[in-house]
């Protein structure tokens, strides 16, 4: 796990997988706070606190985006005040132009025309990245997005296997694209399984082994994030991250000097000793489908 | 039957939920945990618009989920049929314009239909910037309805022209959208007082109907756009006693959708005794296993 860092080169573009609060790459984005990291550009789909932790450990130089948010805990309090600041440089635009960017990315086309988000502001604010393509066959001004190529993907899955294949049996969000987009993928999964244990199962491998650089195992690797069905997300220690964002100062530096003076390991003990990390799996088997007969 | 008793966002949810109509493919999707939001997807599904399909995360198929802050994901994934990656899902519902519904909430909306999500003030230098739209701008312009609902009505929500639109859903009228190849539709904004409906470009949003007990002078000064008030402005219908005990007992049996109406302290108090109730479940669900 520590050497993760190592793997990222000074001034990367690193996209991170997962989305809202399911799945994002928690203990990699733990490993650059420790890492001291301040030379990033970060790519988030849909942040929360992977973003915010980055943000507030001073981690990102840029951040390209189309939502970060706290949701029911409140706006992301480091990524707020960095942008409101003038500190944090962004790239704003909307989910699925990003998503179609990326995409582009991920076949090495130059472009990608969409139904695009025509009529927001974003369009005319970013034309280095909105633009409109005419073709032989007629078509004229059709709306496209510039390709975007990461450096760096970082994703967590259920489980991979040394030759990089990987594994999700729950939310994995746009992982896979990110993964085909970006030039170097760095995996923490929740499991290391033999290659054999991967074949038996091979409808959930959503990655191939071809395109990935490395795997860690991080148990409880999204934390507080979910990653369903494992565990569900920590709704509290959520809250009391906000709390400590919000507080700032003394507060929020001793979060992170917490942070860095562990390893994950020591995360682990620390956030779900006590059998925490039992309640969390807990609350997924806790999650109720409404049975449409009786009600 | 109409509940002799109900609150506010119940009518809302209620409200809300019967936009989820027959027309098109039937396709609703869920986005981020937004509580009333859910809830009245999930009123729908399990009364009027059982053949819907609804969509969130990577799941495709979902039933109808309790909607609780730890539990949905959860949830959705136990009832769906299929699982697809956001990018497929984003081709075939936001671009592909299939989507019926997907319910957006903003910090502002203006007399045009355009939705604030990025920043209150100067965009380069903002006064608060807000979180963005995510998939915002593709849902309130492809899909076939443009529900925005607010959780206040006020001058600060509704206000003449957004500081910026993040989305807009543009052009409005029924024609010239399918001329573009866009479905129809007009837009919706629910409110705790009023519903009103734009349905034209080059005309002002229209008063549909008053929630009961609420006049119309009210709305008219707590909106910061013209509206346009017609003669005789219906009443709102109220939730039925069926939907009421619906939503209470099957659907959001923690009262997630009722937080989005809180504010400071009491907003977070609400949040804590929330959430220490799904914890308790959970931790009997283990206690029991050890036993």
């Amino acid at each position: 796990m520590e050497d993760l860092p190592g793997l990222i080169p000074e001034g990367s573009t690193v996209v991170l997988g997962g989305g809202w609060f399911a799945n994002h790459p928690m203990a990699a984005v733990r490993e650059l706070v420790r890492a001291e990291r301040d030379d990033l550009e970060a790519i988030a789909l849909l942040g929360s606190v992977d973003v915010d932790l980055l943000v507030g450990a001073g981690a990102l130089r840029h951040l390209t985006f189309s939502m970060v948010t706290l949701e029911a805990f409140g706006l992301a309090t480091n990524f707020r005040r960095a942008v409101q600041s003038g500190e944090l440089p962004i790239t704003e635009l909307s989910a699925l132009s990003l998503q179609v960017a990326l995409e582009a990315g991920a076949h090495r086309v130059p472009f990608l025309p969409l139904r695009g988000p025509i009529g927001s502001d974003l369009v005319g604010m970013h034309p280095e990245f909105y633009g409109t393509a005419s073709t032989s066959f007629g078509d004229a001004d059709v709306p496209v997005v510039k390709a975007v190529r990461p450096d760096v993907a970082l994703l967590h899955a259920t489980r991979c296997d040394q030759l990089g294949n990987v594994q999700h049996e729950g939310t994995f969000a746009m992982d896979p694209e990110l993964a085909r987009a970006s030039d170097r993928v760095i995996v923490t999964c929740e499991e290391i399984v033999s290659t054999e244990e991967i074949a038996a199962d091979a409808p959930l491998t959503k990655i191939p082994g071809l395109l990935v650089e490395a795997v860690i195992e991080a148990p409880f690797g999204a934390h507080p994030c979910s990653h369903v069905p494992r565990y569900a997300q920590d709704a509290w220690k959520l809250l009391d991250y906000q709390k400590a964002a919000l507080a700032g100062g003394d507060a929020y530096a001793a979060l992170l000097e917490t942070i860095r003076g562990e390893d994950e390991e020591s995360y682990r003990e620390r956030m779900l000793g006590d059998g925490r990390g039992r309640v969390l799996e807990a609350l997924v088997e806790a999650a109720v489908v409404i049975d449409e007969e009786t009600a | 039957m109409t509940a002799d008793r109900y609150e506010i966002h119940e009518l809302m949810i209620a409200r809300i939920a019967e936009e989820m109509t027959s027309e098109g493919e039937h396709i609703v999707l869920m986005g981020s945990f937004t509580p009333l939001a859910y809830a009245a997807y999930m009123l729908g599904k399990l009364t009027h618009a059982r053949d819907a399909w609804l969509a969130g995360y990577n799941a495709v198929g979902i039933g109808p989920v309790e909607l609780s802050f730890t539990g949905s994901e959860a949830a959705a994934y136990r009832s769906a049929t299929s699982t697809a990656s956001f990018n497929q899902n984003g081709w075939i519902f936001h671009l592909g314009t299939r989507g019926l519904l997907e319910c957006v909430s903003s910090a502002q909306i203006g007399g045009d239909g355009a939705i604030n999500l990025s920043a209150i003030g100067d965009y380069d230098a903002p006064k608060v910037r807000l979180p963005g739209g995510a998939g915002a701008p593709e849902v309130v312009q492809n899909y076939r309805r443009m529900v925005a609902y607010f959780t206040r009505h006020d001058r600060r929500t509704l206000v003449e022209a957004v500081d910026f639109a993040t989305g807009r859903r543009t052009p409005i009228g029924a024609a010239a959208r399918e001329q573009l190849g866009l479905c129809p539709g007009s837009v919706l904004i629910v409110t705790p007082l009023a519903v009103l409906r734009k349905d034209e470009d080059d005309r002002p949003f229209e008063l549909e109907s008053v929630h009961p007990g609420v006049d119309v002078d009210t709305v008219v000064e707590n909106t910061g756009f013209e509206l346009t008030v017609p003669a005789e402005v219906p009443v709102t219908g109220e939730p039925t006693a069926r939907q009421v005990e619906l939503l209470r007992e099957r659907i959001d049996p923690f009262q997630t959708a009722r937080f989005d109406f809180l504010t400071g302290e009491e907003r977070l108090g609400y949040l804590e005794d929330l959430l220490a109730r799904e914890w308790d479940r959970a931790e009997a669900l283990v206690e029991a296993g050890a036993r």
